[in-house]
């Protein structure tokens, strides 16, 4: 419900700048030139986020930066919370939604931005992108959506960990099994978890690369060994973080 | 942040659950607060104010709203007879704006009060001289309701016996 004096919004968009918000952000806390960065890794269930973010950050650390990890669902406050919704009946996809915004901002607040200020890089397993998606795929209307993150911090760098539905179900199955949500089966598609499964992540990867031009993400081929992941995702950090020096100006003579 | 979205996820269950069903029904649903909360309550603790708006777009836009007002001190004068303890986040606590819970109450119920009255115009709420007596008010609160639901020709079922 907004006033019939509205003028068209800012939301996330793919036109943000990285370190700052998206969007109006939130006013009572202003940010600045933080010293920190925010390397954001995308990409959907099972296509081997985690393990990259792990060998990530021990190779940051060896040399020499402080690194803070933040994940999805990960936030003491709603934590809990979002596992006792799940575990019900009751929530729809607003909800759903609305939940993930909490964490989402709980961990912003509380985790992203002060770690940003003390001069870490922020590796964020997962990102807005994956709410944006998961809420697309259920029908949430997409301009409302920027509109509620509109409070995220757009990231310095943001990977997508791209893959077709066949090598993520081959791995999915190798690894841990097909899980509820993951599958979509809360979309009532049918009671078959295997054709859920890749109807839903169909949907969602659809999602994602309509979003990869939108934000610019940098698509990494997620088929690949977790090696030649690794390599390519530490080429791309290692440019950034540390750009090859300039040729010293020559000292003119007096 | 949290507050507001926590508040906003309630919010919209209870919109998908209790108040959209009797809607769709035919019924007079009744809302004991609703987004013009969140939007005074929110934009007083700094969240962005359109941000707030567009966030509840989701929600139904109601037929009719009133607003009850009322001078912040025969707020704190009525709470204050009826109960001791003004709750923390009633009081604005969260804000840290002082460590007296009546004066704190007393500065962000004022400020919030302040939102309102802006949402009042924005919105076109009736008010309601809320300093008036109990009857007065009612009596007052009815007129308008009864003008409304003939204006918009609302089909008035009573399947109660008289």
């Amino acid at each position: 419900m907004t006033s019939p004096s509205d003028t068209p919004s800012e939301g996330a968009n793919g036109s943000g700048q990285a370190g700052r918000y998206y969007g109006r952000g939130i006013p009572y806390l202003p940010i600045g030139d933080y010293p920190g960065k925010l390397i954001a890794i995308e990409g959907t269930d099972g296509v081997g986020r985690s393990t990259q973010i792990q060998l990530l950050r021990e190779w940051l650390e060896v040399k020499g930066y402080g690194v803070v990890e933040t994940g999805w669902t990960r936030s003491p406050l709603m934590q809990p919370t979002i596992e006792i919704a799940k575990s019900s009946n009751t929530l729809n996809k607003l909800t759903f939604v609305l939940l993930y915004a909490t964490d989402f901002a709980d961990r912003l607040e509380k985790e992203i931005i002060p770690a940003l200020r003390a001069g870490f890089v922020v590796l964020s397993d997962r990102y807005i992108f994956t709410a944006l998606a998961r809420a697309g795929v259920r029908g949430v209307d997409r301009l409302w959506l920027r509109n509620l993150y509109g409070f995220a911090i757009a990231p310095h760098m943001m990977f997508y960990l791209n893959i077709d539905v066949k090598t993520l179900i081959g791995r999915v199955l190798e690894s841990r099994g097909m899980d509820f949500w993951e599958s979509g089966m809360d979309l009532k598609h049918g009671d078959d978890i295997y054709d859920s499964f890749r109807a839903y992540q169909n949907r969602l990867l659809k999602e994602y690369s309509s979003m990869a031009d939108e934000f610019h993400f940098r698509v990494v081929d997620a088929r690949r060994s977790v090696d030649r992941i690794q390599d390519e995702l530490r080429k791309n950090v290692a440019a950034f973080l540390e750009p090859p020096e300039k040729p010293a100006e020559p000292i003119l003579p007096r | 942040m949290t507050f507001s979205l926590l508040h906003a996820t309630d919010f919209a269950d209870r919109l998908l659950y209790k108040v959209i069903p009797p809607l769709k029904a035919g019924m007079i649903v009744l809302a004991d607060r609703y987004a013009f909360t969140a939007f005074a309550r929110d934009a007083t603790r700094g969240v962005d104010r359109q941000w707030v708006r567009e966030l509840y777009s989701f929600a139904v836009r109601p037929d009719l709203s009133l607003y009850f007002r009322v001078p912040i001190d025969v707020s704190v004068d009525r709470l204050l007879a009826r109960r001791i303890k003004l709750k923390f986040y009633e009081a604005g606590m969260d804000l840290g704006w002082s460590t007296n819970p009546v004066e704190s109450f007393r500065q962000f119920q004022g400020k919030v009060l302040d939102e309102y009255d802006q949402i009042v115009q924005e919105f076109g709420m009736e008010v309601i001289d809320a300093r008036c007596s109990i009857t007065q008010q009612q009596r007052l609160v009815r007129a308008v309701i009864a003008q409304h639901l003939q204006v918009s020709r609302v089909e008035i079922t009573d399947d109660e016996p008289v």
